[in-house]
């Protein structure tokens, strides 16, 4: 028989070939069937709520839903069959029994069509109330938490029985403060000093997305496009550069004491909820977490470790402790519904209408509590920290052609410093991260078609 | 050259061959291999709350600029694609064709009826996000953004998003084909209070 020889080395390249291949088809199925895996774990339903955090003394109170069916027809038309129910589990207080209360379908609602009114007796109630709610599709059997850690980490509304009313009046645009100081400043690019911009066709431009401000005043911008962040220590012209591991669009950012950096990445993997990325202060990485639910708004230092936002529970979550990643189902049990603050204690938001509510928080309850109303539309409270005894909070004031951000520095007499800054929003930022105090200075991270930069407003109180 | 080194070289090449569908690789097959142009079918009007279903069939898929055309696997089928090229047929809509199809308009701008139009079907639709933040076409209208609720729209010259809820520090979750890298997805924004962004409502539904 005639064989053909083929040379040894010839015979090596086909190997490798061929193990190539292989190697390859298996990690690309692994990779599509990851996904596959990440995908499977859409819930079959979904729900928004907007929680009555801090009620008022007489006020009634209703607990509103939507709930949305998944996984049915392809494109439905009209009304699609979502047959949803549900239950409110609430109580007095924080502690004891729940009591049930089925949910009502309130047809002509045009926003939080399913319904449950809190009893009375509950509501009334001195130290607030706490629910859960249990939602259900009878078409897909599928069932949902609000929030999802259930009767172990239920939604705390809190009763504000001696608030300090504040009335703002009509807000007047265009009478903004002059910083004291611009403490950082980058133009935009790639150069060793500069922020760098995302920019698609259709994006607005997006860049430095978060900072964060040291008591001793270094500041730390969030550079994602360059994988980095720039330090600016006080009295250095020039910053420092770290780099980081980090795909981080439109991330969030708090910095521990120990200079450890958490890092809420905005955008996840297609299927997945987003990633917190912890990082040594110098920008080794040290880990991951999935956060619990699907939309993480802002990341900050609780007492033990970072807490994140998190909806549609609409809680903060903690994310690690002491340095220890926590497990989806730790964060859900940790669920509250105020920001822990690091020296302990919480401060509580809710924005209705034109009204803030704002309370710190301590384990007796509330300690303090403010309802600032506006003539002017207020969207979003950027800042909530207490200074002392009192709170400093910055809101935007908005119409449909301006918008500004009002500085309020407040105490148990009202308005304690009232000042509006520009926005300076030209590049947009994590949702929540324009603001900062450090000692009794406010910082604004603000922006403009030539760059980035860090100002100062001092608030001029001891 | 050694046997060993023949045989890394062969490896290496096959293994980056072989993996190449699974990043970074944008020339998709996608629009080709998946989508459609079939008529679209005239709707009754439909609810905000449908049309929120409609939307969540795209969370989790690609973005695509200029594209309008998605599956409901939860997975960007096509993903980096460079950003500035709307033909190379990827998966997902952009910020307006989502909106266009979600909010089920029609093609031509003067008539504000409800159009079926299906996941996989290819289509835009004639508005920019520019032009829904002027409240073109029939069904389209501006509105004071204090008083928009779910399902309207934040529009500015190079961006829309819908409302999809409220939260509690006066932020909105909006849900938007935000980018390449974004996909499209449910988000934190505070495009409410933005002076660049104006308030859109699509009129006609049916509750």
């Amino acid at each position: 028989m005639d064989r053909t020889r083929i040379p040894r080395r010839a015979l090596a390249g086909i190997a490798g070939l061929l193990a190539g291949v292989a190697a390859g088809t298996v990690v690309a199925g692994a990779a599509v069937a990851h996904r596959a895996a990440t995908g499977a774990l859409e819930a079959q339903i979904e729900a928004t709520h907007l929680p009555p955090l801090l009620t008022t003394p007489g006020e009634q109170v209703e607990l509103r839903y939507d709930i949305y069916c998944l996984g049915g027809e392809d494109d439905p038309e009209g009304t699609p069959a979502c047959d949803a129910d549900g239950t409110v589990f609430v109580r007095a207080g924080n502690s004891g029994p729940f009591r049930e209360v089925p949910l009502s379908l309130d047809a002509a609602a045009p926003e939080g069509r399913y319904v449950a009114r809190v009893p009375e007796a509950i509501a009334g109630s001195p130290s607030g109330f706490s629910y859960y709610t249990v939602l259900r599709s009878a078409t897909s059997g599928a069932s949902l938490n609000l929030p999802a850690g259930g009767a172990a980490a239920p939604q705390r509304s809190l009763r504000l029985e001696r608030s300090v009313d504040v009335q703002l009046g009509a807000h007047r645009f265009g009478a903004t403060r002059v910083a004291d100081s611009r403490v950082a400043e980058a133009a935009w690019g790639d150069g060793p000093d500069d922020v760098g911009l995302e920019q698609g066709r259709n994006l607005t431009p997006i860049g430095g997305s978060t900072f964060d401000v040291e008591q001793g005043g270094t500041v730390t911008v969030l550079d994602e496009a360059n994988k980095r962040l720039l330090r600016w220590r006080p009295d250095a012209p020039e910053p420092v550069r770290v780099p980081l591991g980090s795909d981080g669009a439109l991330a969030d950012m708090a910095l521990a004491a120990d200079g450890t950096v958490y890092l809420l990445e905005s955008a996840s993997t297609p299927g997945a909820s987003p990633l917190v990325r912890i990082f040594g202060a110098d920008g080794a990485a040290k880990g991951t977490v999935e956060v619990a639910e699907r939309t993480a708004s802002q990341i900050r230092m609780g007492p033990r470790g970072p807490f994140v936002l998190q909806h549609p529970s609409g809680q903060w979550m903690p994310i690690a402790d002491a340095g220890s990643p926590l497990a989806v189902q730790t964060q859900r049990q940790g669920g509250r519904a105020g920001r822990p603050l690091p020296g302990g204690g919480e401060v509580v938001l809710l924005r209705r209408g034109a009204e803030i509510r704002a309370a710190l928080v301590g384990a007796g309850g509330v300690r303090r509590s403010w309802r600032i109303s506006s003539e002017t539309p207020l969207a979003e409270v950027q800042l909530a920290e207490p200074l002392g005894n009192r709170l400093l909070l910055v809101a935007r004031v908005y119409t449909d052609d301006e918008d500004e951000f009002l500085v309020l520095l407040l105490d148990q007499s009202g308005i304690v410093r009232r000042f509006a800054v520009e926005a300076a929003d030209w590049a947009e930022t994590a949702p929540l991260a324009r603001f900062r105090l450090a000692g009794s200075s406010v910082y604004q991270l603000g922006s403009s078609p030539a760059g980035l930069f860090v100002d100062r407003f001092d608030l001029e109180v001891k | 050259m050694s046997t060993t080194h023949r045989f890394l070289i062969a490896f290496v090449a096959a293994f980056g061959l072989a993996t190449a569908g699974t990043a970074g690789a944008y020339h998709t097959r996608f629009v080709a291999d998946n989508c459609n142009t079939n008529a679209p079918q005239a709707l009754s009007p439909i609810t905000r709350d449908s049309a929120i279903t409609v939307a969540l069939k795209a969370r989790y898929e690609g973005y695509q600029w200029g594209g309008g055309c998605w599956n409901d696997n939860n997975v960007d089928d096509s993903p980096n694609d460079p950003t500035g090229d709307p033909n190379t047929g990827g998966e997902g809509g952009d910020c307006s064709g989502f909106t266009f199809k979600v909010w089920r308009e029609s093609l031509t701008e003067s008539d504000a009826g409800f159009w079926q139009w299906n996941k996989l079907r290819k289509v835009h639709g004639p508005y920019t996000a520019d032009r829904f933040r002027q409240g073109a076409g029939a069904p389209n209208i501006t509105y004071a953004k204090s008083a928009l609720i779910k399902m309207d729209a934040l529009a500015s010259t190079g961006h829309i998003g819908m409302i999809y809820a409220k939260n509690a520090d006066g932020t909105d979750q909006i849900i938007e084909a935000k980018g390449e890298a974004y996909g499209t997805n449910i988000w934190t924004r505070t495009y409410r209070g933005s002076s660049s962004y104006s308030g859109v409502r699509r009129t006609g539904w049916s509750g």
